[in-house]
């Protein structure tokens, strides 16, 4: 299986062992990674705010890369997924879709809109299929217990992203199972990390963290996973102000998703990237690595 | 006839704020065809079991938007949601009152917030002197003007929105996915006079604490999608008064930042958007995260092909761009 491989950019920089984890995790299960060093970033929510068709014309030019080389994209954001995906729904819009081929077509650039776009979870899920999962495993996440922490952009608006129930979805779930953890459902597992407002106002962006973390911890999670990395930075990262904010310690270590394949499939902390972590992953690994003795 | 009905487990909120201390769940088991509503199924409780149990409802078809609840922790209108596929995915269905209201009894909860939102954006056109309104005939629209509502006309105030959103639960500055829907609505009417006002008002207002979650359009059940005009407001608000707030500074910032390099300047970002006397509140901070991750400090190489980026902006955001 060969896909371009779209990092975006905080796995390029603060959140570089998403990037160390999900190279590893495709090369255990044979996923051929293509790099395209003219990748530019997808604006994250933030562009599309101040300026609608530019955000889809920077991400047309992105997807028309895919095209060209004849690949689906493969994501490992939450945020990247969605953007990129809404990209693909505007540019289907004939009055959007005028503006940015007019803006791409002098610098010879064309998008016909045929690039397919996919998160590694649904790579994994859907593509590589969890009895294959299954089947690499060589150290059970078994009595992990392990709260799924989405990102809004892969679930929503759900009747846009093509996925699965936005309020209720499993696939996370599933691939958990599929490691031998056992997965935690709480709800706020589907809500929002508070990024996006992080900078406007922190206090409760901090607020929303807290709650989530508390929440996970109080239906027993051990540690908590996510498929996005702005999440990571909300829950892990800001863990200290979200702690502040809900006036409770947490000290819940959080993986990113690749991480936790990893874990699973034999990786070491160092090949993960786990020191990177603001808040320490050792009592989870301390429980796997005790039930990978027994 | 009992061949194409099924069992449904209910389990209902019950408080009722002048007697009980703490809420509890009833159970109620019927035999149901899979299409009856959860509506049909609560009055059936009422109707055969207990006449106490407290909801609101009128119209039974979607119109009235008085029967919103949380139905298996999904805010949504009781009468048009079938008891068979809850049932099938979750093995029986909860049902409790709408969230960020406070509960006055079983599944009623007090409007007041919500509608004190609806009110605050001054829900209601202001005569525009460049479009008056004609004695004697109504004030026509080209189907163009008409196009720009978009769905928001047919919002029916039932507050599914406004109960599942995580902005509205952790901020009572922020309005609420109705109420902006609802600003929306008259800021893109050619009748309105308060537009500029409005826009320039909203942004201190709570505009950019939206978290673009889109529960909010995965709730509504007229598909009114408040997000995505909630993300027009925050255009057409930086296009009438510049990025003046911090929420607006740091989408113009990101957006910008960009341009150059192709990709995102951490580093940069957070300055564009604190300023550099601000950036001295997140040095603490900053350098806690530092100590793991010390990339956040370094500059992103340029990425190949940055001048076909300029281009799109000289294009699409230069020339004042957009919709």
């Amino acid at each position: 299986m060969k896909l371009a491989y779209y990092p975006g950019c905080v796995a390029q920089a603060s959140g570089k062992e998403l990037d160390l984890s999900t190279r590893w995790v495709c090369k255990a299960l044979g996923i051929e990674l293509v790099e395209f060093p003219n990748f530019s970033c997808c604006g994250s929510g933030f562009m599309d705010e101040a300026n609608e068709v530019l955000n889809v014309a920077v991400n047309a030019r992105n997807l028309a890369i895919a095209e060209r080389a004849g690949l689906d994209v493969l994501t490992i954001c939450s945020t990247c997924q969605g953007m990129l995906t809404l990209a693909n729904l505007r540019y289907s819009d004939p009055s959007i879709r005028a503006k940015v081929e007019g803006a791409l077509r002098p610098i010879g650039i064309e998008y016909r809109g045929t690039a397919k776009v996919k998160h590694l979870l649904r790579v994994l899920v859907e593509d590589i299929g969890l009895p294959a999962v299954r089947a690499h495993v060589r150290r059970p996440l078994a009595g992990l217990r392990v709260g799924a922490f989405y990102g809004c952009h892969l679930l929503r608006p759900s009747d846009e992203t093509g996925g699965e129930p936005g309020e209720d979805p499993r696939s996370f779930e599933g691939l958990l199972e599929a490691l031998g953890a056992e997965p935690v459902y709480y709800r706020g597992r589907v809500m929002c990390c508070g990024f996006p407002i992080q900078f406007v106002k922190p206090e409760t962006a901090s607020r929303i963290a807290g709650k989530e973390i508390a929440e996970a911890k109080d239906h027993g999670a051990d540690a908590m996973a996510t498929p996005c990395p702005l999440c990571h930075l909300s829950l892990d990262a800001y863990q200290n102000h979200a702690e502040r904010a809900v006036g409770r310690s947490l000290a819940m270590p959080v993986f990113h998703l690749p991480q936790v394949v990893g874990l699973a499939l034999g990786a070491t902390p160092e090949e993960l990237g786990l020191s990177r972590h603001l808040v320490p992953t050792d009592a989870a690994l301390a429980k796997i690595g005790s039930s990978a003795r027994a | 006839m009992a061949s194409s009905t099924i069992s449904v487990p209910l389990e209902v909120y019950r408080f009722d704020r002048a007697r009980d201390r703490e809420p509890r769940y009833q159970r109620y088991t019927f035999d149901l065809a899979p299409h009856t509503p959860v509506l049909t199924a609560l009055l059936k409780v009422r109707a055969e079991v207990d006449p106490t149990l407290t909801l609101r409802f009128s119209c039974r078809s979607s119109i009235c938007g008085s029967c919103a609840m949380q139905i298996n922790s999904k805010s949504r209108l009781a009468c048009e949601t079938p008891v068979g596929p809850e049932v099938e995915r979750h093995g029986r269905i909860v049902v409790e009152p709408m969230r960020n209201q406070t509960v006055v009894r079983d599944l009623v909860v007090d409007q007041t917030p919500f509608w004190k939102q609806y009110e605050g954006i001054e829900p209601h056109l202001k005569p525009n002197p460049a479009h008056p309104m004609p004695e004697g005939r109504p004030n026509s629209m080209t189907p163009e003007q008409v196009d720009r509502f978009h769905d928001t006309p047919r919002c029916i105030a039932c507050a599914a929105c406004f109960s599942a959103c995580p902005a509205v639960e952790a901020d009572p500055a922020f309005p609420g996915p109705m109420a902006l829907a609802k600003l929306y609505r008259f800021v893109v009417d050619p009748r309105d006079g308060g537009r500029q006002d409005r826009l320039v008002r909203i942004q201190t207002e709570g505009l950019w604490l939206c978290l673009r979650c889109h529960l909010c359009t995965d709730s509504c059940p007229k598909n009114v999608r408040p997000s995505e005009r909630i993300r027009d407001l925050k255009e057409m608000a930086i296009r009438a008064q510049g990025a003046t707030e911090r929420g607006s500074r740091h989408a113009v910032g990101f957006k910008n930042n960009i341009r150059s390099r192709g990709t995102l300047n951490e580093l940069k970002l957070v300055r564009q958007t604190f300023g550099l006397a601000g950036m001295v509140g997140q040095i603490g901070q900053g350098l806690r995260v530092w100590r793991k991750k010390p990339e956040i400090t370094k500059r992103p190489p340029p990425i190949e092909g940055v001048e076909e980026l300029s281009k799109i902006y000289e294009a699409l955001d230069d020339a004042g761009g957009g919709r």
